[in-house]
């Protein structure tokens, strides 16, 4: 049984439909980046699956029990949603009283997530005077409350500067290490490809690719890999004799059909220094456009 | 639910609206009570016992009750509440329940406060007072008003969502159309939520006229009519909503 299981579900808000049959799971230990343009459906999805929205047809389950029927949703989930909300005149650390208060947590753990989140000093100043990174920071934390074993995050990285992007990062990974079900959702396929494991890609509300990163994105012939070493004639024989094809482009060799990971391992067997390994994002973001594009 | 009552409460008292609005309703109050009880000449039991029931209390937890509930669309925490609480009847019971406490503790606050400077004063200026009986007694008619009012507030925010909506319609209600109706059709004037049926519970003559006024025991369940009512109608429109 998947950590959450979308099956079949639709919402119409009036004349829009916002999500049409979508299906898909997220797994424990996992990063699944949830992608999709602006308008895709991502918030509507996660708000169902968060029983905010009703479905007007299907489900979106917990291991099969909605949101509203678990027993202790704030132990079993953390959300952080688009533009997390506090009332203004209320301190960081007491809003987290106040749901600790809600979820029956110890008041203990307002400490621990302040603390992991790295907001201690702020705790005792009033919201309104946050700024965007403090207050992401502070949903994160409230996420965090009940120490649960799946967290939703919608577009968490909006609004934050690089370091605070790179930080978010981290926690998603280190969330995912610890065996937690992490599914995060961005309209920027370049701001998660690096921390997720799977990806489900959705436009105008319909399932439109899922699956592990490479196996969605990497085009017809499978990921690609971008390889710079210092020696770039050796790597690409050691490459050529395990059967690879492999493209030369100055320094750099662009090899089809491997992962990164097997491309590095194959350089140590060689001992070819590698200054420079990574999947070949140009591709990633035209396979993206492609299978979001406007087909139907 | 009782987890939820706690947080509730616990919201009450991290804001500054909370302390505000009791600072406000109890200096009104203790001004209103100094200057009456000094100035006015003319003493029975029945004033005294009016000085201590008709005071604006009631108005500042009504608006606690609303900005409470409807604060939560203003401040968009809607969202963060109902996942906290996902069940939004309970909620909706939760909040209810808080803001009738909340009420009932600002009430006891400015009863007891305008009872012990009323009295005082009162009694130097050798007119009458209240004995301990009478007092309790008004006391408590205050504190069921007021936690009613409290309840009431809470449920028109959850009706109306708009914070400035809701307030100026308790305004035009509490202050137009509620004494226009007990001016000029008392008989249906008399079951109305924020002054009608209140005076009922408190014993206060509208307009020195007792034909008009429920008795309290009746008066009571009108205001519990009124409160199933508008809870009813609440929760109806908060459990349908869809949170975007
Ligand atoms: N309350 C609503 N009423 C009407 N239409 C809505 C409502 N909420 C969302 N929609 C529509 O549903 C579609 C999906 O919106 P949604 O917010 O889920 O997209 P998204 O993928 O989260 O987009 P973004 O990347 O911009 O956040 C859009 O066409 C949007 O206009
Ligand atoms: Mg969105």
């Amino acid at each position: 049984m998947a950590a959450v299981e979308i099956r079949a579900l639709h919402k119409r808000f009036g004349k829009v439909e916002a999500v049409k049959d979508l299906s898909f799971d997220v797994e424990a230990g996992r990063v699944t980046g949830f992608l999709g343009p602006n308008g895709a459906g991502k918030s509507t999805t996660l708000r169902a699956l968060l029983g905010l929205v009703r479905p007007t047809s299907g489900t979106a389950t917990f291991g099969g029990q909605r949101y509203d029927e678990l027993e202790h949703p704030s132990s079993q989930v953390g959300a952080v949603l688009e533009d997390a909300s506090f009332h203004p005149g209320r301190t960081g650390r007491n809003h987290l009283r106040v749901l600790a208060a809600a979820g029956e947590h110890p008041v203990s753990r307002v400490d621990e997530v302040l603390d992991a989140v790295g907001l201690n000093d702020a705790a005792d100043r009033r919201v309104k005077g946050y700024s965007m990174g403090m207050r992401q920071r502070l949903a994160i934390a409230a996420a965090l409350l009940g120490d649960p074993g799946v967290l939703v995050l919608d577009e968490p990285t909006n609004g934050l500067d690089p370091p605070g992007i790179s930080w978010m990062r981290g926690i998603l990974r280190e969330q995912a290490a610890q065996g937690r079900a992490v599914l995060v959702s961005s309209h920027l396929l370049a701001e998660v490809a690096q921390s997720v494991d799977d990806v489900v890609i959705i436009a105008k509300g319909e399932l439109r690719g899922r699956g592990t990163l490479a196996e969605v994105l990497g085009g017809d012939d499978g990921p690609a890999t971008e390889v710079r070493s210092r020696d770039p004639e050796k790597l690409a024989h050691a490459l050529e004799s395990r059967g690879l094809r492999v493209e030369r482009d100055g320094d750099v060799l662009l090899v089809p059909g491997a992962t990164p990971e097997q491309v590095g391992e194959i350089a140590a067997e060689e001992q070819v220094a590698v200054l420079g390994l990574a999947p070949r994002m140009r591709s990633l973001e035209a396979a993206f456009f492609a299978l979001t594009e406007e087909t139907t | 639910m009782s987890a939820l009552l706690r947080a509730e409460l616990l919201k009450l008292r991290t804001t500054r609206t909370f302390i505000a609005l009791t600072a406000a309703a109890l200096g009104l109050s203790l001004l209103l009570i100094t200057l009456i009880a000094l100035l006015q000449d003319d003493w029975v039991e029945q004033d005294v016992r009016e000085l201590f029931t008709g005071d604006f209390t009631g108005l500042f937890i009504l608006l606690l009750g609303v900005t409470g509930m409807a604060g939560e669309w203003r401040h968009r925490t809607i969202t963060s509440t109902v996942l906290a609480a996902p069940n939004r009847l309970r909620l909706l019971a939760a909040k209810t329940i808080a803001y009738a406490v909340a009420g009932a503790v600002i009430s006891l606050l400015v009863t007891l406060a305008i009872m012990a400077v009323g009295t005082t004063i009162l009694s130097v200026r050798d007119l009458p007072t209240l004995g301990i009986a009478d007092l309790t007694d008004g006391l408590w008619r205050n504190l069921v008003v007021s936690a009613f009012l409290g309840a009431f507030g809470v449920c028109i925010g959850g009706l109306v969502r708009s914070q400035i909506a809701a307030i100026v319609g308790l305004l035009l209600l509490t202050f137009a159309i509620e004494p226009t109706l007990l001016a000029v059709a008392p008989h249906i004037g008399q079951f109305g939520p924020t002054s009608g049926a209140p005076n009922g519970v408190l014993e206060l003559e509208a307009f020195g006229d007792d034909t008009d006024i429920l008795s309290p025991a009746v008066a009571l369940l009108v205001l519990l009519g009124w409160l199933g009512l508008v809870f009813a109608g609440a929760a109806t429109l908060l459990q349908r909503r869809d949170l975007v």
